[in-house]
């Protein structure tokens, strides 16, 4: 007789994304299913529409982070049109990218991830959250906290105009260029940030590594993979987020792939599961072996860690010494320990913030030569960039006239659904044993788990409510006999 | 006193556009109310709105909404003080408005009271499919709502001395 536990988060639109958990008679996990239903339609939505149109219809897909799939939509229609995009276009979209990681990566960060190092994993939901944190950090962390998230907004805002579902990018460039006086006004909030960068990995040094039980926790826990990892990265293989080439390590660093955007479908396919809508990518050239890890395993994860475990350097030199510091402290580089995604995420910040310092004293930024008339039709296109939770990658085409004929993505997501199952699986089963009935903290300890990744499976977020109850249902025999919510 | 009017949603997730449908359409006369901005479109939550929220002393949502028997073209009132109890860390991507909200009031933002958000649901039936059409069901029915809710609106801001400071107090619906 098996038992069932269901973990059902739900939310207005990221769906009934569920947990089920299989105990066979003695109460250990047997399997562990994490289910997601997937808006649908996107692809055949965009067909017959203008090719240039489909940078701003896609912001559209996720309220959560826009930008990324504005930037990868207008690589692949700058594909569709000959790629000739003015140099300074390249550089402003990648400035604004930094400032919207940066966005993003503080609100993961001390809204997300914070909650369970500074008030404990096993803390009551009521006080497991950003206002547990600041009760605990202060207040003045909590004003900082706030302040640089607002800077990073506004150097969006002054850049693409919009800080959501931009309508910036164009083909061969940008609707506009940044002004001397702009720049002017983005120096001092970028230093700010410069400044907010170190200061929250010196918060993570305090709080986390200056705890012992979270350093076992994330070294020692359940939560590490034995699978490979993704990421784009420069010439010099360090992190780059708007462009570069695709690599791919396996977990004991030995490079496996590494690809032009163009050519993904050769290195990444899909596998499809009856239980789930959403696909599972893997490596292609290794075939798909199923849900296991090792050297062979044609797994892989696109993650914050998966970014800087692909690359052998970061661009910036402070960058550079946190990236030193964290592979130091984690026992080598690459990493298997998924919860250092949360450390690998700040490390990015200090990356980001110093590709803003560098950009504004880039005499070129202010260029007004911001975009080139596309003079040609090609017809097809790839856009690959780093999206926060992962490499996000666009692909068009469309006909003589530019009409778009089809569209295929792989959200950042999706490359960790894979990995998500196998560790949430993982995890259930080292928490979860005969005799040890499931609480409130094992509870959480699983939503650690894909937590990590920072997941997103809407793609139209505007959840109101924000409600996201967890609800396990244990059932003995076909009978309700517990019922944990939150 | 500024008053925020914010369409929610997202524009070609079908169903899920009544409130930015309803947003554009009521634009031009509640436009003309002196201290009256409108948001047409906007479709992010959490930390987020607060930043849009900055500054006003009322906020008014259209937005979309599903409850447990929940029929199509119906509409809901109720102010963000019933979303209280959804303070904990339960959202695996942002934090809940309500969280952000207190978050945001805790830092000395110049935030509306919660009371002061009133939020107005349509009941939809398809938000999972893109389209840029609504479902037939809540094209037939929009009329009927769409005056409704104006009507309710225009009663809501035209007293200003009398109702500004009017608590509202609905019990917050079951969502799916």
């Amino acid at each position: 007789m098996t038992s069932t536990i269901k973990i059902d988060p739900i939310t207005r639109l990221e769906g009934h994304g569920k947990i089920d958990i299989h105990l066979d008679d003695d109460g250990s996990v047997v399997d562990c299913f994490f289910q997601i239903p997937e808006l649908r339609g996107f692809e055949r939505f965009v067909v017959g529409r203008p090719i240039e149109e489909l940078p701003r219809i896609v912001t559209r897909i996720c309220g959560v982070c826009p930008a990324s799939h504005h930037m990868a939509g207008a690589k692949a229609v700058d594909g569709c049109f000959g790629n000739e995009v003015a140099p300074v276009a390249h550089k402003l979209r990648d400035m604004y990218y930094h400032a919207h990681y940066i966005h993003s990566h503080i609100a993961h960060f001390y809204a997300l991830a914070a909650p369970d190092f500074v008030c404990g994993p096993d803390a009551d939901p009521s006080v497991r959250n950003i206002l547990g944190v600041v009760s605990k950090v202060g207040i003045e962390i909590g004003k900082q906290v706030i302040a640089a998230r607002a800077l990073a907004q506004r150097i969006q805002q002054i850049m693409g105009g919009r800080t959501t579902h931009l309508v910036w990018c164009l083909p061969g460039g940008v609707s506009k260029g940044l002004t001397r006086e702009e720049l002017e006004e983005i120096k001092p909030m970028v230093k700010q940030l410069s400044g907010f960068a170190d200061f929250s990995l010196q918060l993570f040094r305090d709080v986390v590594l200056g705890n012992k039980a979270y350093v076992d926790l994330i070294l020692n826990g359940p939560y590490t993979l034995d699978i490979q990892y993704m990421g784009l990265v420069d010439q010099n293989n360090a992190p780059n987020f708007y462009d570069g080439d695709v690599r791919v390590v396996d977990f004991q660093g030995k490079e496996i792939a590494r690809y032009k955007p163009a050519e993904y479908s050769d290195y990444v396919a899909e596998h499809v599961e009856s239980w789930t809508y959403l696909k599972f990518p893997y490596l292609k050239k290794r075939g798909w072996r199923g849900f296991r890890e090792g050297i062979e395993s044609s797994i892989y994860c696109a993650s914050p860690l998966a970014r800087l475990n692909v690359a052998d350097k970061m661009a910036t030199p402070r960058a550079q010494q946190a990236f030193e510091e964290m592979f130091a402290t984690l026992g080598g580089h690459p990493c298997r320990a998924l919860m250092a995604n949360h450390w690998a995420r700040l490390v990015e910040m200090v990356q980001n913030a110093e590709m803003l310092e560098r950009y504004c004293a880039d005499p070129e930024i202010t260029s007004g030569e911001y975009r080139l008339v596309p003079r040609q039709i090609t017809g097809a296109g790839v856009g690959i960039v780093e999206a926060m939770r992962g490499t996000l990658t666009h692909h068009y085409t469309c006909d003589k006239n530019g009409i778009c004929t089809s569209a295929n993505l792989i959200v950042g997501t999706t490359n960790n659904n894979a990995p998500i199952q196998m560790v949430t699986k993982k995890v259930a089963r080292a928490l979860i044993a005969p005799g040890k009935e499931p609480d409130q903290g094992i509870l959480n300890m699983i939503e650690m788990a894909f937590r990590a990744f920072d997941p997103c499976f809407s793609c139209a977020t505007h959840t109101l409510p924000g409600q996201m109850p967890l609800d396990v249902h244990i059932y003995k025999k076909g009978e309700l006999v517990r019922r944990i919510r939150r | 006193m500024k008053t925020l009017v914010v369409g929610m949603g997202n524009p070609i997730l079908c169903d899920d556009a009544v409130g930015v449908r309803l947003a554009r359409d009521f634009k031009e006369e509640l436009g003309r109310i002196p201290g009256v901005e409108i948001v047409e479109e906007c479709s992010v939550g959490g930390l987020n709105l607060i930043d849009l929220f900055l500054g006003c002393r009322r906020v008014i949502i259209l937005d979309s909404i599903r409850t447990a028997g929940g029929e199509p073209g119906a509409w809901h009132s109720f102010t963000a003080a019933a979303l209280l109890e959804t303070i904990h860390l339960a959202n695996i991507h942002d934090v809940n408005f309500a969280t952000a909200h207190a978050l945001g009031k805790a830092m000395g933002m110049d935030l509306p009271d919660l009371s002061d958000i009133l939020i107005f649901g349509v009941e939809i039936k398809e938000n999972r499919v893109f389209s840029a059409s609504m479902s037939p069901e809540l094209e037939e029915l929009y009329p009927r709502y769409a005056a409704e809710i104006l009507s309710e609106i225009r009663t809501v801001l035209a007293p200003v001395c009398v109702q500004g400071n009017q608590q509202r107090q609905m019990e917050r619906p079951q969502l799916l």
